[in-house]
C-alpha cells in the first residue's frame, strides 16, 4: 500500500466517524448550553436545561413508563428468546433457518406499518391500549434480536457438558440451571439489554399502541412539534444514555460483533 | 426423538407471539384494506375503492416516496459497502472500533438523530451558525433544511448501520487468499473489486439495500421534521389512523407501499445478480 492511499483511507474513515457521531455529540453538547437556542456560539456551560427537564410536565411519568416498558420487554423477550434460541440450536439447520427468517419478518417491516397494523388489531379484539399493549408490541420486534445473539452463542456450545451432567443424574432442569445457564448467562443478559435499548428507543410503534400516556420518545415528539428548546436535548441525552449505555454493556457482555 | 420434540417446544412461546401478534394482525390488516368507513364507523365490505383511491389520487406521492427511498437506499448501500471494505481490508486493528461505532448507533436514538439533524441544518442551526462564525458565509444557507436533500441526509444517517452490518458480515467471508489469487492472475484493483468482492457480497448487498429501502419508504417522521412541502406516503398513512380516521384507506396505502417495495427490491436483486454473473 502506498502512503497516499493509506492517507486517503484514513480521511474516509474520519469522514464516516464524523458523519455518524457528530449529530449525537452535538445533541449531547447542546443540552449543556447556557443559551436558549441550540446553535453556536456556546457562551457557557450550564445545567439549566437539565433542571428544566425535571420540572417538565409529564417528564417523570414518561420516564417511569419508559423504564417499566423497557424492563418488561427485556425480561419477556430475554426469556422467550433464549428458549427459542436453545430450541433452534437443537433443531436440524434447515428448520432453524426457516423459523429464524420467519421470526425476523417483523423487523423487516417499516415500524409505521407494524404500528398501525397492531393498533387496528388491538382495537378490533377489544384490547385496551396501554402499557401492556406497548410491551407486547415491543416483544414482537425485540425477540428476533435476542434469538440472533443467543443463538450465535448456542451454536458454539458444547452439548457434551450437558450430556455429562445428565449422565451423572441431573434432571433436565437441573442440568439447565447448573450447567447451561451459568455458561450462557452473560450473553442472555446482554441480549436482554439490547431488547431494552430497542424498546426504550422506539417511538413509532409506541405512539400508535400506547393510547394515552407517554414514554420519553413520545414526550419528546410533542415537544419538538411545539418548538425547539435545549430541554429536548437534555431528554434526548437521557434517552441516548439509556439506550447506547445498555448497548455498550451488552456488546461487552456478549462480545457480539454482527 | 425426545430431544427433537423438546427443541420445537422451546421455540413455541416465540412462535406463539409471532403468530398472535404478527400473522393475525397482518391478516386482519389485509382484510381491513377491503373495508370502508361509513359515517365514522368501520364497516366490513369487499370493496376495491381504497386501492383505486391509492392509484388514482395518491400515485404521485407513491412515486415520490419510491424515488426518495431508492436514492437513499442506493447512497446508503454504496456508503455501507465502502465502510465495510474499509473495515475489512484497510483498517487493520481499527476494524473492531469502526464496527463498534456502527453497532452503538444501530440500537439508539431514532427520534433523537432526526431531531439532531433538524437543529444542525436549520437557518439558525449548528451548521449555518458555525459557518458564519468562521467567516465562510455571511448569510445562512436557507436550502439546507425542509428539502428532499435534508430527508435523504437524515435517512442515510440513521439507516447506515442497517446497510453496514449485512454487507460487512458477507465481506468477512471473502478471504485474503481469494483477493490475492485474483491479483496474481493479473486483475487490477478495480477488476478485483468488481469481479471478486462484489459478487461474493451479493447476499449482504441485497439484504442491506432491502433493509434501508423498507425503513425509509415507510418513514414518516423524517419528512415531517426535516422535509419540505412534498410528503412521503407515510405522512398520508399515519393520519388515517389518527385524525382522518380512515383505517381501510391507510391499510390499502400501507400494503401497496409494501408491494412496491418488494418489487423494487426484486429489481435490485436481479441487477446485482446480473452484475455478478460468472
Amino acid at each position: 500500500m502506498s502512503k497516499g492511499a493509506n492517507l486517503l483511507w484514513a480521511v474516509v474513515a474520519a469522514l464516516f466517524i464524523v458523519f455518524m457521531l457528530s449529530p449525537i455529540v452535538l445533541l449531547v453538547m447542546f443540552s449543556f448550553t447556557s443559551r436558549t437556542l441550540t446553535n453556536f456560539p456556546i457562551d457557557g456551560l450550564s445545567f439549566r436545561w437539565w433542571q428544566e427537564m425535571v420540572v417538565t410536565r409529564q417528564f417523570w411519568p414518561s420516564f417511569a413508563n419508559s423504564l417499566i416498558i423497557g424492563f418488561c420487554v427485556a425480561v419477556v423477550s430475554g426469556v422467550v428468546g433464549t428458549l427459542a434460541a436453545m430450541g433452534l440450536a437443537a433443531m436440524p439447520k434447515r428448520h432453524a433457518s426457516v423459523i429464524m427468517a420467519l421470526l425476523t419478518l417483523p423487523v423487516m417491516l417499516p415500524p409505521l406499518v407494524l404500528g398501525v397494523a397492531l393498533l387496528s388489531f388491538y382495537v378490533s379484539v377489544d384490547l385496551k391500549l396501554g402499557l401492556p399493549t406497548v410491551i407486547l408490541s415491543h416483544v414482537l420486534f425485540a425477540q428476533p434480536f435476542v434469538i440472533l445473539v443467543v443463538h450465535a452463542r448456542m451454536v458454539n456450545f458444547d452439548p457434551r457438558v450437558v450430556e455429562s451432567a445428565r449422565d451423572l443424574g441431573a434432571t433436565p432442569l437441573q442440568a439447565f440451571l447448573t450447567v447451561t445457564l451459568p455458561i450462557i448467562r452473560p450473553v442472555v443478559i446482554g441480549a436482554a439489554l439490547i431488547a431494552m435499548a430497542l424498546s426504550i428507543d422506539d417511538f413509532i410503534i409506541t405512539f400508535f399502541t400506547i393510547g394515552t400516556g407517554n414514554t420519553l420518545p413520545t414526550l419528546v415528539w410533542g415537544m419538538i412539534r411545539t418548538g425547539l428548546t435545549p430541554t429536548v436535548n437534555a431528554i434526548g441525552t437521557l434517552i441516548l444514555l439509556l439506550t447506547i449505555g445498555s448497548t455498550v454493556v451488552a456488546l461487552w457482555l456478549t462480545r457480539y460483533r454482527g | 426423538m425426545e430431544n427433537r420434540l423438546t427443541a420445537y417446544w422451546l421455540a413455541a412461546p416465540s412462535a406463539l407471539i409471532f403468530v398472535v401478534l404478527f400473522i393475525a394482525p397482518m391478516a386482519f390488516f389485509v382484510v381491513l384494506s377491503f373495508w370502508q368507513v361509513d359515517y365514522f364507523v368501520l364497516t366490513p365490505a369487499a370493496t376495491l375503492a381504497n386501492y383505486r383511491d391509492v392509484f388514482v389520487n395518491y400515485w404521485h406521492v407513491m412515486a415520490f416516496t419510491v424515488a426518495l427511498a431508492t436514492a437513499t437506499a442506493v447512497v446508503t448501500t454504496l456508503a455501507g459497502f465502502v465502510f465495510s471494505f474499509l473495515a475489512r481490508f484497510r483498517a487493520g486493528k481499527w476494524a473492531q472500533a469502526l464496527l463498534f461505532i456502527v453497532l452503538i448507533t444501530l440500537f439508539g436514538g431514532y427520534l433523537m438523530k432526526i431531531y439532531a439533524w433538524k437543529t444542525i441544518l436549520g437557518n439558525e442551526g449548528v451548521l449555518n451558525t458555525a459557518l458564519i462564525a468562521m467567516g465562510f458565509i455571511s448569510t445562512p444557507i436557507t436550502t439546507l433544511l425542509y428539502s428532499p436533500q435534508a430527508v435523504v441526509i437524515t435517512l442515510v444517517h440513521f439507516s447506515l448501520p442497517f446497510a453496514v452490518l449485512p454487507i460487512y458480515a458477507s465481506m468477512r467471508g471473502v478471504t485474503d487468499i481469494e483477493v490475492e489469487a485474483a491479483r496474481d492472475l493479473g486483475a487490477g484493483r478495480w477488476a478485483t473489486l468488481a469481479t471478486v468482492i462484489v459478487p461474493r457480497c451479493q447476499a449482504g448487498i441485497v439484504a442491506g439495500f432491502s433493509f434501508v429501502f423498507l425503513i425509509t419508504a415507510g418513514d414518516y417522521v423524517t419528512p415531517l421534521l426535516v422535509g419540505g412541502k412534498q410528503t412521503m406516503i407515510g405522512n398520508l398513512i399515519a393520519p388515517q389512523f389518527g385524525a382522518q380516521f380512515n383505517w381501510p384507506l391507510g391499510a390499502a396505502m400501507s400494503l401497496v407501499m409494501l408491494l412496491v417495495a418488494v418489487a423494487v427490491i426484486f429489481v435490485f436483486r436481479t441487477l446485482v445478480a446480473w452484475w455478478s454473473r460468472p
